[in-house]
């Protein structure tokens, strides 16, 4: 959204050339309608991209608030050059948040993969109720994230079902209180996210995985090759993009995680689950200190847009 | 190749365990949703599986059909956040499929708004909270706040990136000869367009559009900070199903999350064939 680059007609993939090629009438009545049929798009993005941010921008140089009694054109008034960027740096709670945000990430996407990956590898030939089993499998992830959190928030009550499961396996009553124990509850939370998200990991991964040719896979196992060598010698070289694909799903969302987290802990107890989201929206409707959330707010827009595009540097390598 | 039987029964051990792990959740909320208020008011007491004692009363109360003695009558039923969050996601579906359909064909066929693509993936990548407080003013200028016509324009502009990218994906595997002989025809390539394409696209398009609606029924951040009573949207109304007095109504945040649940899971399982191109922006088409 920042960094919209400008239109590149040469980059554009080429019209199928009966659809371009003939009258230059008819070519400009291509354009035209090319023209009006993006055009919606386009409105909509400019209306919530490129204004936005701009008073995003305006806004964040400023101590204005929804409370302050001026409407936000005239923000101005309460001008303060870069304060508020200045006071996001030392603000430990904004540090706390991030640092929560990565360490979720850095746990939850190599264990959805590897999990994913493991389910995937199960499913890649035939066997009996193979639908069925599918079908029940990705069904985790599109039961609305937020039944998820009130689903996972009963599960974890100290007298609910994840305790009396653990009583049964230890032989012993378990009263564990999840959800107000600050690590047990950022563990509660991933355990959720792993829950709701491996499916998606699951589906793109064995899509992958049918994608290999069967006859490689077949005449490697008769030059004696393993099953793991089978895997890394064919099916890993070719799932490259695939792999990129699914880790990079997961790592944007997770950095976005808020719903189920919010509903399970509300970032609490304390801090303790408070995640960049979560922060962000405390701050707004709680403390209501616009002028700074707006900050907060473009900073992040501008790393994550910089770690975008060197991302897909890297990709075009 | 045939394989040891002990090989596959650790193959179907490990399935089951996973369906286990997928299941419980769910099946517990099943469970509380049908379970009468003595049962889930005793959480913990002792924890029962199965209901005793199955009823509808969680699904009455939450219509405010309760009969029971044992809980307050709830101050706003949930039939008004159903019809929000039926709403919402309906025109919000609507919006963004038909400006995505309309400029994926620009882009697809014409060649215009290269910009898009790249646009709408980073639209895609931002966290929603990061762009809040000027839609919140925006939406305030513009009378939009807590309405579900307010909630149904954002939900178009969030979920415009996935219809665009699946619909240029389906218009870029599609054969273009029968558009090129209604051309020779004499058409116009509006109606073309419209005539032609459209109608030979229908199961590609109710797949996008089935996709596209369970991405906008899932929300819940956006609802959250842009409708309040009027038009709170069923996960945003769950949060009131909790009070001093009552403590958490279980019963009925399950039942109300099994009526959010059911929809999506279906439409889900019958697009099946379509999650995984919907999902990665079609760069896997399976």
């Amino acid at each position: 959204m920042t960094a919209m680059p400008p239109p590149a007609p040469a980059s554009a993939p080429a019209p199928a050339p009966a659809l371009t090629a003939g009258a230059a009438p008819a070519r400009s009545e291509a354009a035209r309608l090319g023209l009006r049929l993006t055009l919606p798009a386009q409105v909509l993005i400019l209306f919530i991209a490129i204004f936005p941010i701009l008073m995003q921008l305006y806004i964040s140089l400023t101590d204005w608030s929804p409370l302050s009694g001026r409407p936000w054109p005239r923000a101005w008034e309460m001008w303060n050059g870069f304060a508020n960027y200045a006071d996001l740096v030392a603000d430990r709670r904004l540090t706390g948040a991030v640092g929560r945000t990565l360490l979720v990430m850095v746990v939850c996407v190599p264990l959805q993969f590897l999990l994913g990956l493991g389910l995937a590898l199960l499913f890649v030939d035939d066997f009996r109720g193979k639908r069925v089993f599918y079908s029940i499998l990705i069904m985790p992830m599109m039961v609305v994230p937020a039944v998820a959190g009130y689903m996972f928030f009963m599960l974890f009550q100290s007298g609910g079902p994840v305790n009396d499961i653990l009583g049964t396996l230890l032989g012993r009553p378990v009263t564990i209180a999840w959800l107000s124990d600050p690590t047990l509850a950022l563990v509660a939370v991933m355990i959720a996210d792993t829950w709701q998200w491996t499916p998606l990991m699951f589906l793109i991964l064995l899509a992958g995985l049918v994608g290999v040719p069967d006859d490689q896979m077949k005449a490697a196992a008769l030059l004696g090759a393993n099953a793991w060598q089978r895997f890394r010698t064919i099916a890993l070289p070719r799932m490259k993009t695939i792999i990129i694909i699914a880790l990079a799903i997961r790592t944007i969302e997770i950095f976005k995680i808020f719903d189920t987290l919010y509903i399970m802990t509300a970032g609490g107890p304390g801090v303790a689950t408070e995640t960049i989201s979560v922060y962000i929206y405390k701050i707004t409707t709680q403390d209501l200190v616009w002028g700074y959330v707006a900050a907060i707010a473009l900073v992040i827009l501008i790393v994550l847009s910089v770690l975008a595009v060197l991302a897909m540097k890297r990709m075009a390598r | 190749m045939t394989r040891s039987p002990l090989i596959e029964l650790l193959r179907y051990a490990a399935i089951l365990l996973a369906v286990a792990i997928t299941l419980v959740p769910i099946l517990w909320m099943v469970s509380i949703a049908f379970k009468p208020v003595a049962e889930w008011q005793a959480a913990g007491a002792d924890l029962t599986w199965i209901p005793r004692d199955p009823t509808l009363e969680n699904f009455r109360y939450l219509f405010g059909r309760s009969d029971s003695a044992l809980i307050v009558a709830l101050e706003r039923t949930a039939t008004r956040p159903i019809l929000a969050s039926i709403l919402a996601a309906s025109f919000g579906t609507l919006i963004a499929m038909t400006a995505g359909t309309a400029a994926a064909y620009g882009l697809s066929r014409f060649g215009a708004g290269a910009n898009l693509p790249l646009a709408l993936i980073q639209l895609r990548l931002f966290p929603p909270m990061a762009v809040m407080i000027p839609v919140m003013i925006m939406w305030a200028f513009l009378s939009l706040m807590d309405t579900w016509w307010g909630l149904a324009l954002i939900y178009g502009i969030v979920t415009l990136p996935f219809a665009f990218w699946l619909m240029k994906t389906f218009f870029d595997d599609m054969p273009r000869e029968i558009e090129e002989a209604a051309l020779v025809e004499g058409c116009t390539r509006l109606r073309v367009f419209l005539k032609v394409t459209l109608p030979m696209m229908r199961a590609p398009l109710a797949s996008a559009t089935l996709f596209v609606f369970i991405l906008n029924w899932s929300d819940y951040l956006v609802a959250l900070l842009l409708t309040t009573r009027q038009w709170a949207t069923i996960p945003v109304y769950m949060a009131s199903l909790s009070s001093s007095m009552t403590g958490q109504l279980y019963g009925a945040k399950a039942a109300l999350g099994l009526i959010a649940a059911v929809p999506p899971v279906i439409l889900g399982i019958l697009i099946q064939r379509h999650l995984v191109r919907g999902l990665t922006f079609g760069a896997l088409k399976q």
